[in-house]
């Protein structure tokens, strides 16, 4: 029988840990998750690896983890058993190095929960047991056992922002700023939020989505309720390439949404979302198809939480990918 | 408002579709309350209606494959979060049809696979879908297995066509 939710149970890790959930993570090997698009936002990775690190906590990385290829799934490019044994592969990996992985990234979280449950399909799980035979014979070399689907893995996933969530009272204790009660839209992302591929097990693990909300309050921030805080970001799996200006109108709806309401900037828990959210030919787009300039900066929760502990610039806000006007708040954030 | 009677439905479709991906068969439970539209972000700024999408599939009516509507969706899954019912996986209803529509070739301008090279050959080639991955790509032997997972996909073929794959071909055939 397949184990299909590897989901981490934040709930019997507070009930058992209640103290202090930290000391659950203190024994474990942790692994991040390497997004693809933390090549854009390096801050994303180093956010959360610099304060594990100081929390004196066991991380690192799985150097033979590929993309999660949900992307590829989504675009009608490789087939489910496909995506399932890619995903089965990275399980191996990560299971051969870690008790616990976090995702910073809402498409990797959401893609390895959705490889497994695939799995449940007989048809899919013998699909996908057909590719890994043809690579055993292949490229199986000494280790056959490689290419087998894991039914009762060790390892645990969770996602950085329940993970923050849980160690809020650690988190709080290694921050040198506060928001300043600066206005923060917020923004969950869709494969955070819709998070639903089993009802009946996935949800209570999540539980009510408010967990950045409650957060942003606790760094002395003002939340603000803006009427597109539940809508797509816009990427839309391959929208942006083959819709673009409608995806893009998404993308300009819930930018100005927040504007209107004062928003001083925008947080996600996704690098995803905020590739979207901040790419300035995106925005330069839409302000040629739409008339407004928006320029509310868009920052990851990874990032904003190295802001807060008094981190470098460089080591803090994207290089590559700068949205408008982040500097001010960096500055604003960091001002004594 | 589409109204569904015994009379106008027709099985083949659903059934192939069922026989494709067994998930589909929950399509049936449908009862057209429409939360999955009013909440959906593609009929915001499209013509997509799920509502309309699955009323044609329990009506057997193909033309749903030509239809650009199916490409309007943004897999965002909200549909499938709002859903009174608890087993209509829509995003993946969607993903089915859309790999039917392009089975049988239509809609050129959504099926227009060079849009897909550039990705599809980072990730044949490096594991990944970025130029320069923060870390570093994946080692060359382990990139073997992903070929390998992929081996008759639609990832392939686009690899195909792309500069670095006619590069290393015509590599290969210099003596």
């Amino acid at each position: 029988m397949i184990e299909s939710n590897l989901s981490l149970d934040i709930e019997e890790i507070e009930k058992t840990y209640h103290e202090n959930p930290l000391e659950f993570f203190k024994d474990k090997r942790l692994c991040l998750f390497k997004a693809c698009l933390e090549a854009y936002f390096p801050g994303v990775r180093w956010g959360i690896q610099d304060l594990l690190e100081e929390l004196d906590l066991e991380v690192g990385t799985c150097a033979s983890q590929s993309c999660c290829s949900g992307t590829f799934f989504q675009r009608n490019l490789i087939t489910r058993a496909q995506f399932a044994a890619i995903n089965e592969r990275n399980l191996y990996e990560l299971n051969q190095q870690a008790d616990v992985v976090l995702f910073s990234c809402n498409g990797c979280y959401n893609s390895l929960l959705r490889g497994r449950e695939f799995l449940k399909t007989q048809e899919v799980s013998q699909k996908t047991n057909e590719i890994f035979d043809r690579l055993k014979k292949k490229v199986g070399g000494n280790n056959p056992e490689k290419y087998e689907i894991l039914e009762t893995p060790n390892v645990r996933f969770i996602h950085d922002l329940d993970f923050l969530y849980l160690i809020r009272d650690d988190l709080l204790n290694s921050l040198k700023f506060d928001l300043k009660n600066l206005k923060v839209a917020i923004h969950y992302g869709c494969h955070y939020l819709n998070l639903s591929r089993d009802k009946r097990n996935v949800e209570p693990y999540l539980r009510d989505k408010t967990k950045l909300d409650d957060l942003i309050r606790l760094f002395g921030g003002n939340p603000v309720e803006y009427q597109e805080k539940e809508s797509c970001c816009g990427w839309g799996a391959s929208q942006l390439l083959i819709n673009p200006r409608e995806a893009l109108k998404i993308t300009f709806n819930k930018l100005k949404s927040a504007e209107t309401v004062g928003a001083d900037f925008m947080v996600t828990p996704c690098p995803t979302c905020l590739y979207t959210l901040s790419k300035p030919d995106f925005r330069k787009k839409m302000s040629k198809w739409y008339g407004d300039k928006l320029d509310i900066p868009t920052i990851h929760l990874n990032e904003l939480i190295s802001i807060l502990r008094g981190c470098e610039e460089e080591r803090c806000i994207s290089l590559k990918q700068k949205t408008p006007r982040i500097e001010e708040i960096f500055d604003i954030i960091t001002q004594d | 408002m589409d109204v569904n009677s015994n009379s106008n439905w027709n099985w083949d479709f659903y059934e192939e579709l069922v026989d494709d991906v067994e998930d589909n068969k929950n399509i049936i439970q449908c009862i057209s309350c429409g939360k999955c539209v009013g909440d959906c972000p593609a009929a915001k700024i499209s013509n997509f209606n799920i509502r309309k999408i699955i009323g044609k599939v329990l009506r057997g009516d193909k033309s749903v494959l030509k239809d650009s509507d199916i490409w309007y969706c943004f897999l965002c899954e909200r549909c499938k979060r709002v859903c009174p019912k608890d087993n209509i996986n829509i995003p993946l209803l969607i993903i089915n049809l859309r790999n039917e529509s392009f089975k049988k070739g239509f809609g050129p301008r959504y099926n227009d696979l060079r849009k897909y090279v550039e990705m599809s050959e980072r990730f044949l080639t490096s594991g990944v879908v970025v130029e320069e991955p923060l870390g570093g790509p994946l080692f060359q032997e382990r990139v073997e297995e992903l070929n390998e997972i992929c081996n008759f996909a639609r990832i392939k073929y686009v690899f195909k066509a792309s500069d670095t794959n006619k590069n290393r071909n015509k590599r290969k055939k210099k003596p």
